[in-house]
Formats: structure tokens, C-alpha cells, sequence
């Protein structure tokens, strides 16, 4: 399963996303939870202890001249799923976690590791591994190359109008670079039914999930914890679960 | 005056931005509020509505899309890239122009 997660700011992306990887590390062997949102929080959310997981410099080098592709590619000999081995951090419920990386500064640096980055998510073998992508926060960045890998993309959205206007904006540009086969709203922050009608009205995507206000996940992110294991009986997990389930069958 | 916010996504940005705009207009002052997300929800919270808010993010794409000039002054921006909404309020869409490499 490939899954990336988009969304405004702020709509609860790292939250479900982490949420989602952790179940599915409940079940699957392989899973890769993978940030590129250049302010991360997914570590958090999924409980890693470390927040920076980066790919170091010297697993990158320049292509040579005539050779076809990016600029940048993983050093001869080192393959995605061997990258993954050596540089992804492992977290609770086996999943690996690996980041684009923070801006530290340096510009030149980011660049390499972007088309590593890019490469491992894209390379990585597909039958035995699952991705769980989130995407930076708002409009401009998630489909500039980061969600090619996904099968699924799914645009988390808030019954509120800025986040209602913003996902219709994620909706066009989804389509527009390169369509995932399957394009997917999971409502958040859910008070009352009419809340998933109005997100499906007004997003224009067909619902998959609705993912109820919960108090007790917004005290777990208040305080950094990851809800699998602040509150895993929370209702907004046992939501992601269903979401999960859903997107199974529809895979299957 | 001049104010900048700025903070992680969904911490309430364009909201706070929104009320001490209005808040100051209404104190009489002259108030140019400028949208420079790529993602522009500040007319939503000034309250310019949707549809408004819409057009202005639309302008402002045209200009990445090649179908359109920028503005040579800043004066000629805000008028061209511009709106008013409530108490007076001009509200202009100005991210920055688009790179599209991320990062």
C-alpha cells in the first residue's frame, strides 16, 4: 500500500498519517513512514524518538556526465532498500522512518538529499514494502514530485472554510501533475454528521473517513506523544483503523 | 505600522493576521493586509468570502502560469493583485513568484 497524506497546516496530517503507519506496522512486515515536509512533525506522531532522520551526504553523489536522470542519485552500489536498511530509523511497531530533512541551513545539502529521498520512495520494492507519506502542509509543495509514489493520495480536510478552500486547491493539483488512482477525502476534527457532508460537498472528493474531534488525541498532541501510545483506544485512532480497513478492501 | 506573522501551519496565523488588520481599520488607520502564503485563505478570514478569496488566489496563479504580468511598482500591486473587504481593508494575494523546485 501507497498512501501520501496532504492538507492545510495544521489539518491533522501527521497525526492520522502517523496513526495509519503504526497500524499498518501492526500487520505488514515492511513499512516506511516518510516526511518530507521540511517543518517534520511525523516523528511525533509516530513515536520515534529521534526527530531527525535524514540521508547523509555521503550517500549521494553527482551523477556523471551523460548519464540519464536526476542530478543527484544514491552512490553506486547502494540500493533504496539497502538506504533504507542503513538510514531509516526504526520506530515503535517495526515502522521505519526516514525524513527529507530539516533546513539546516544549507541549501546545496537539502538538494542532494532530495534526490535521494526521491529515489529510495521511488525505487523501494512496492511488493514488500508499504509507504505512508506526509507531504508538506498547504498547496504549494506536495505535488511538486513528492506524491508521484503514491497510489492513494489522501487529502485530510477540517469542516472549516479555509481548510474546505484548500483542499479543493489540493484536488485540482492533484490532478493535474501526475493522478494517483485513487483520490480520497478523510474529514477530520468531526463534530457532527453534517460536518463529512459539508467536506464532501465541498471539497469535491468522495469521503473515505471521517475522524471524529477527539479530545483526548489533541491532549496527546498537545503533549508531543503519539496517540498509538498515548491513547490508542482514542476514538480518532479506531477511525484511522477503519480508514485502513477500507482502503484494504479497496486494494484488494 | 507594519506586522508579519508567522508560525506552523494551522497555529492561527491568517486568523490573528485577519483581526488585527480589521482591528486597526477600524481605529482608522489605512490597512494593506498582505496574503504571502502559497496557499492564500487570509480573504476567508477577513471576510471576503470564498468566491473573492478564490479570484484573487487565481490572479496570482496566472502570474506562475506565464499568462500574466507582474506588476512593476508596489502600488500597481496591490492594486492589480487586490481587494477590499470589510472596514476597509485592502487585501492583496503577493507570495512570492514561484520557483518550482521545492525547498
Amino acid at each position: 500500500m501507497r498512501v501520501a497524506f496532504v492538507g492545510k497546516g495544521g489539518a491533522g496530517k501527521s497525526a492520522i498519517a502517523g496513526t495509519f503507519a503504526r497500524l499498518l506496522g501492526r500487520s505488514r512486515d515492511h513499512v516506511l513512514a516518510i516526511d518530507s515536509d521540511p517543518m517534520p512533525g511525523l516523528a511525533l506522531s509516530l513515536g520515534v524518538p529521534s526527530s531527525d532522520a535524514p540521508i547523509p551526504d555521503e550517500a549521494v553523489e553527482e551523477r556523471a556526465e551523460g548519464e540519464q536522470g536526476p542530478r543527484y542519485r544514491l552512490r553506486a552500489g547502494l540500493s533504496a532498500a539497502e538506504a533504507v536498511q542503513r538510514y531509516a530509523v526504526e520506530g515503535p511497531d517495526g515502522v521505519r522512518f526516514l525524513q527529507f530533512g530539516k533546513l539546516r541551513g544549507h541549501v546545496a545539502t537539502l538538494a542532494r538529499s532530495q534526490f535521494a529521498f526521491r529515489q529510495i520512495v521511488a525505487e523501494l520494492p512496492a511488493d514488500d514494502w508499504s509507504l505512508v507519506g506526509d507531504l508538506p502542509g498547504g498547496t504549494r509543495q506536495p505535488f511538486f514530485g513528492w506524491a508521484r509514489f503514491a497510489q492513494t493520495v489522501l487529502v485530510v480536510v477540517e469542516p472549516t472554510a479555509k481548510s474546505l478552500l484548500s483542499a479543493r486547491r489540493l484536488a485540482r493539483l492533484a490532478l493535474a501533475e501526475h493522478p494517483p488512482e485513487a483520490l480520497l477525502a478523510v474529514a477530520n476534527k468531526v463534530r457532527e454528521p453534517a460536518d463529512v457532508d459539508l467536506v464532501a460537498q465541498r471539497s469535491g472528493l468522495p469521503v473515505v473517513a471521517a475522524v471524529p474531534w477527539d479530545e483526548s488525541l489533541a491532549a496527546a498532541e498537545r503533549a508531543g506523544r503519539a496517540p498509538m501510545d498515548a491513547v490508542p483506544d482514542a476514538p480518532a485512532v479506531a477511525a484511522v483503523a477503519s480508514l485502513l480497513e477500507r482502503l484494504r478492501k479497496g486494494c484488494s | 505600522m507594519r506586522v508579519a506573522v508567522v508560525g506552523k501551519g494551522g497555529s492561527g496565523k491568517t486568523t490573528t493576521s485577519a483581526v488585527i488588520a480589521r482591528t486597526l481599520a477600524r481605529r482608522g488607520l489605512r490597512v494593506v493586509a498582505l496574503d504571502c502564503d502559497t496557499n492564500p485563505n487570509l480573504g476567508i478570514s477577513l471576510g471576503l468570502g470564498d468566491e473573492e478569496t478564490e479570484r484573487l488566489a487565481a490572479m496570482r496563479d496566472e502570474l506562475d502560469a506565464g499568462d500574466a504580468e507582474h506588476a512593476p511598482s508596489w502600488d500597481e500591486l496591490i492594486d492589480r493583485f487586490g481587494s477590499d473587504g470589510p472596514d476597509g481593508v485592502r487585501l492583496a494575494v503577493v507570495s512570492r513568484i514561484q520557483n518550482p523546485e521545492p525547498g
